[in-house]
């Protein structure tokens, strides 16, 4: 990120637009990019940051292209491209969604209403909750979920990152510059990182990494001091003192503003067809909220572009 | 060697030529001891050559115009209309990363006669407000949830006298952080109690509401 980023101004809305896409990530960016070229007129809600959840992530390697990129950087490419081809990005929260025959109405936190006859749902995932005791009561007092908002609050601290995935991982590598030293708790026998993420974090001289164990609770007293861990195989327990905990066990959709509208499983995640559409005629789902077997900016970015090809040609 | 890119001078200039109805001042409060003052008051140099409209003035924290304002730390930035009216809004520490995007919008809503963005249903209810609220945001300049809530707090103190709104830069004023206990940003302190406080950038009907419950 550069030092001083200038972000971008929010549009200002105008009552219709042919597709409405929430959430300005790969996957709605893409849609954004594709309807703009189908001659129609987009626009992308935002609530946070252009780019989305790829802003947060350290480094991208895998976005065919780009050997190695600052999500932050990636994520700014995805929203030139779909600026200069004319799509609109404006930032607030959609809050509700209804139908109005053969149109979408979607309610904005900010007061404004747009109308649109195409909606496409691109809002991403959040972080998933570990579930344990002291995790609400210490959010926010030493438990965070995003290492790039909050490391540098940590600077010279010794903390505690649980889960062993890509996220754990890649956030713990850029964590280790800025703290004194890194735990990494995880409940399988082994990280599920890509080996190449594993790799840089058993070579990090800062960061011990204790596999076959359960996070049992998180305790302290004003904030964070200790994180209470159990031994799969012994049953044994440990307790690790610390400064804080950044939990990255996964992620679950934000499927909120649909809610009730569309068909999801169980977890929450929204069912399509291949054309992803949703079973409201003309909204459409993208990206990470979808069922799907690989959640990655590559097949969000699919997803995108094959929703608004279809929708282009089906609604137009 | 300018803090701003070359391409990002062409942007503003553009945007400010386009956005900006009236002018916008710029007070800005700076200390002797102070790491970050002199990266802030470049900045602001570059800022002001930006727009004919954009007006920047200068003093120390302990001045006369200091006790004016209430300036409690340095470096401090108030942004008024040109009649330097103080209308609540306040960044504590330098604007930086994705910060300063709330400065340029801060800018654009002032440059629009400071009229608030908030819907009319947020506004008469802060227009209820009997006594004075103060809402502290402690942000960092990589937190991209920290402008939305910044920014909703700056137009929160424009919809109502009532109200100022306060952005800090918890990195750089990390006592004052501690003091409140900030680990994770947004953390949006009520009337300077750290007891009272939210996390994380809120729709804005849910913000508001935090900061009703909490001020009461």
């Amino acid at each position: 990120m550069g030092l001083f980023d200038i972000g971008s101004m929010s549009s200002d809305v105008k009552e219709y637009y042919d597709f409405v896409i929430i959430g300005g990530g790969p996957a709605g960016l893409t849609a954004a990019i594709y309807a703009r070229r189908a001659g129609l007129t987009a626009l992308v809600v935002e609530k946070a940051l252009e780019g989305g959840a790829v802003t947060q992530t350290h480094m991208v390697e895998n976005w065919p292209g780009e050997k190695s990129i600052e999500g932050q950087a990636l994520g700014q490419k995805f929203a030139d491209h779909a600026k200069h081809f004319g799509a609109e990005i404006h930032y607030a929260f959609a809050q509700k969604v209804t139908i109005d025959g053969d149109y979408k109405v979607v309610e904005l936190d900010d007061g404004h209403s747009v109308r649109c006859k195409v909606l496409i749902v691109a809002t991403g995932t959040q972080p998933r909750k570990l579930g344990v005791p002291g995790e609400t009561e210490f959010r926010g007092k030493g438990i965070t979920y995003c290492a790039a908002c909050d490391g540098y609050l940590f600077k010279d601290k010794d903390v505690v990152v649980i889960g062993g995935g890509d996220s754990a991982c890649d956030e713990s590598h850029f964590l280790a510059k800025v703290v004194n030293s890194i735990t990494m708790v995880q409940n399988l026998p082994y990280l599920t990182a890509a080996k190449i993420l594993q790799e840089r974090i058993l070579n990090d001289p800062k960061i011990t990494v204790i596999t076959n164990h359960v996070v049992k609770e998180i305790r302290g007293t004003s904030k964070v001091e200790e994180v209470v861990i159990i031994d799969n195989t012994t049953k044994e327990e440990k307790v690790i003192k610390t400064d804080g905990v950044f939990i990255y066990v996964g992620l679950s959709p934000m499927t909120e503003v649909v809610k009730g509208l569309v068909e999801m499983n169980q977890n929450g995640y929204v069912i399509t067809n291949e054309n992803m559409e949703t079973n409201v005629p003309g909204i459409y789902a993208v990206g990470d909220i979808r069922i799907k077997g690989l959640r990655q900016i590559v097949t969000a970015a699919a997803d995108g572009a094959i929703a608004a090809e279809h929708a282009a040609r089906k609604y137009f | 060697m300018s803090l701003l890119a070359e391409k990002d001078v062409k942007y503003l200039e553009e945007l400010f030529g386009k956005e900006l109805e009236n002018k916008v001042k710029l007070i800005f409060f700076h200390d002797d001891d102070c790491e970050y003052c002199e990266l802030e008051g470049q900045l602001l140099d570059e800022v002001q050559a930006l727009s004919d409209k954009i007006l920047v003035e200068r003093y120390h924290k302990d001045s006369e115009k200091g006790r004016e304002y209430n300036v409690e730390f340095a470096p401090a930035l108030i942004i008024t209309l040109e009649d330097g009216k103080d209308r609540g809004v306040r960044f504590y520490g330098v604007p930086s990363g994705h910060e300063f995007g709330t400065l340029i919008q801060d800018i654009v809503l002032f440059g629009k006669n400071a009229k608030p963005q908030l819907s009319q249903e947020t506004i008469d209810k802060l227009n209820q407000l009997d006594k004075p609220v103060k809402i502290s945001v402690f942000v960092t300049p990589t937190c991209p949830y920290c402008p939305k809530a910044a920014l909703t707090a700056h137009n929160m103190a424009l919809a109502s006298d009532k109200v100022t709104a306060e952005v800090v830069e918890a990195g750089e004023f990390f006592d004052l952080s501690d003091q409140f206990g900030v680990s994770s940003v947004p953390h949006i302190a009520i009337n300077r109690d750290p007891e009272k406080f939210f996390i994380g950038a809120y729709p804005e009907p849910q913000f508001l509401q935090q900061v009703l419950d909490l001020s009461e």
